[in-house]
């Protein structure tokens, strides 16, 4: 049961780590971005890439991956995602998905269509309460506890983070003080790219990596922001925590019921708390 | 001024020929592209028709219409198996099937709006794939699917694909005469001001929810309607007729033709099979290709190929005038 609990809490980090973009860009555009899957792909594959580069060093290719993630999130960002400000979001969903299916078959044409398997970076196991887990896992936790911390800081004291905060909000009244919102939107956007990227890195060991990976994950994230709320940093951390334990349970007793239960709970949640887009 | 008058009696033919119209589109192209293509056709442009309803009329995206059409396709399947081998019977079954599921969820998903609505169905969409695919593997054959076993009627040989195209082209103009009476009465006129803006809608004092309702209702069991045809023209139902991926389909059939109108639904179907069916054979990477098609039409063509003609001609009969 421990280790049941142990692999909800790794994928609840890494959902954690994907939703924080998904539920930023949801709260402050009110966009819903597909291409974050997307991001997440490419980012398991330019870790693929740059893993021979650097002598098999993850933590440098890695940082690598994530780096190389930022131009092509300023990419999208300047030529779809801000075209779409104050559009119907029927469009920005739209539009954004479109992304999805040029990335998709870059991959396809860059790496091929098969699934590229990545083995444990680290290999080494730790003792928790007398078991055994693999202490990739547990570090994958501890990273997503400093994240948190990293981002709850940013939010609270620096300047960014407080405009950023202020206008999901009340955007209007935050333009009015002479403030380009749209600036900030698209700092926040490649941050939250990049830590989708990172998410994307860190569950490439855990499963195979090919070019449809970030569908599936986008769709529980959404559930997660959801679930969270929109824009809501505290709620999403929550949020991703328990569904990832959920999945992780429902997995144990029925392995192909757990993407399942996830939105089986999206829906109770939005039956009682409906969200107003 | 005469041409003008010329050009406005030119519309008005497009709009009360518009059955005849289409049969005969239909029937020009039937040699062009084969039997079996052609039935898939109108069967996928009935299914465009009922989702724009619900997008181009309501002004709610569902990213999860495959649903609606699944049900359809294994209500059919699954009746024909258990019940009946008649097909009416078993088409009717499936569009009990389609209100049912409509009367269940509509409730919870037409509350929503804008993204919440996509994702809720997208969600519920997920769900009845796992519950095909995994849960009830063993009614419905799982990742193999089943055959549809139909008995022959008297005069509806669905063994006979040319019988099999007459009923489905049939079916799409009943499907479509029907929603034309349904989106010109005031209860259409009601559903599209609810796109337009709900809240005052509300302040006029109309229950909003239950014209909703109505109106997800009607795409569901159209939608069930289409998924039902296709497996009179297979005879095999497989899980990716509800597979969620596949939701795209119909978003980009509906946007190609321009939403909020039917004419324009019909042409969005038939150019959107035409390029999955063809330009994957022609061009390598043609998914990329209609990620760049997708981002021009929301981006330069919103109003669809439909609105684009109709604003040609609207254009021109400006200056005509002027």
């Amino acid at each position: 049961m421990i280790n049941t609990i142990a692999y909800g809490l790794t994928i609840g980090a890494i959902l954690y780590i994907i939703s924080i973009g998904l539920s930023l860009t949801f709260g402050t555009m009110r966009i819903v971005n597909f291409a974050h899957g997307f991001v997440y792909t490419i980012g398991a594959y330019l870790l693929i890439t740059s893993l021979p580069m650097v002598r098999d060093n993850f933590f440098l290719a890695a940082v690598i991956a994530v780096v190389a993630v930022i131009p092509i999130a300023y990419a999208i960002e300047r030529f779809v995602i801000r075209k779409l400000y104050g559009v119907s979001i029927d469009y920005a969903i739209i539009a954004t998905y479109a992304v999805v299916l040029i990335g998709v078959d870059s991959i396809k044409w860059i790496w091929g269509a098969s699934p590229i398997p990545l083995s444990d970076p680290i290999g080494k196991y730790v003792n928790i309460f007398s078991v055994t887990l693999p202490m990739y896992r547990v570090l994958i936790i501890i990273l997503a506890l400093v994240i948190f911390g990293v981002l709850t800081v940013f939010f609270k004291k620096t300047i960014v983070g407080k405009i950023v905060t202020a206008s999901l909000e009340d955007k209007d009244a935050v333009k009015s003080l002479g403030i380009n919102v749209d600036k900030y939107f698209s700092i926040v956007f490649v941050i939250g790219s990049c830590l989708a990227a990172l998410g994307g890195v860190l569950y490439a060991p855990i499963t195979s990596v090919h070019p449809y990976m970030g569908m599936m994950v986008l769709l529980i994230s959404f559930a997660v922001v959801l679930v969270g709320g929109l824009g809501n940093i505290k709620g999403t951390f929550v949020s991703a925590f328990v569904l990832g334990l959920i999945m992780a349970i429902t997995g144990r007793y029925w392995g192909p019921a757990a993407e399942t239960m996830v939105f089986v709970v999206m829906g109770i949640v939005l039956i009682f708390k409906p969200v107003e887009v | 001024m005469e041409k003008a008058g010329t050009d406005l009696t030119k519309r008005s033919i497009w709009r009360t020929l518009d059955i005849p119209i289409i049969i005969a589109g239909f029937l020009v192209i039937l040699p062009i592209l084969g039997i079996n293509r052609t039935t898939d056709f109108a069967i996928f442009c009935i299914f465009v028709l009922a989702f724009n309803i619900l997008y181009g009329f309501m002004g709610r995206l569902s990213f999860g219409h495959m649903l609606y059409l699944g049900t359809g396709a294994y209500a059919v399947t699954l009746f024909s198996e258990h019940v009946s081998g008649n097909p009416l019977l078993a088409i009717l079954a499936a569009l009990v099937a389609g209100a049912l599921i409509g009367v269940i969820l509509g409730p919870i998903i037409v509350r929503t709006t804008g993204a919440c609505f996509a994702l809720i169905n997208l969600a519920f969409c997920q769900v009845g794939y796992f519950l095909v695919l995994v849960a009830f593997s063993r009614y419905t054959g799982g990742e193999d699917g089943m055959s549809a076993y139909f008995s022959k009627m008297p005069l509806l040989n669905f063994g006979n694909k040319g019988i099999v195209f007459g009923f489905v082209l049939f079916c799409l103009v009943l499907a479509y005469f029907f929603l034309k009476k349904f989106t010109a009465s005031p209860y259409g006129v009601l559903i599209r001001s609810i796109k337009e803006n709900e809240t005052r809608v509300k302040f006029l004092g109309y229950n909003t929810f239950n014209y909703k309702w109505i109106t997800f209702i009607i795409s569901t069991t159209v939608s069930a309607f289409a998924g039902a045809l296709s497996i009179i023209n297979y005879g095999y139902v497989t899980p990716s007729f509800i597979d969620p991926s596949r939701a795209v389909e119909v978003i980009f059939a509906a946007l190609i033709g321009g939403s909020g109108s039917l004419y324009g639904s019909i042409i969005g179907g038939v150019v959107y099979m035409a390029i999955s069916n063809y330009l994957a054979s022609y061009i390598p990477r043609w998914e990329m290709f209609l990620g760049f098609a997708l981002l021009i039409v929301v981006f330069r063509f919103r109003t669809g190929v439909w609105g684009f003609m109709t604003g040609l001609f609207t254009r021109r009969r400006d200056a005509l005038t002027r």
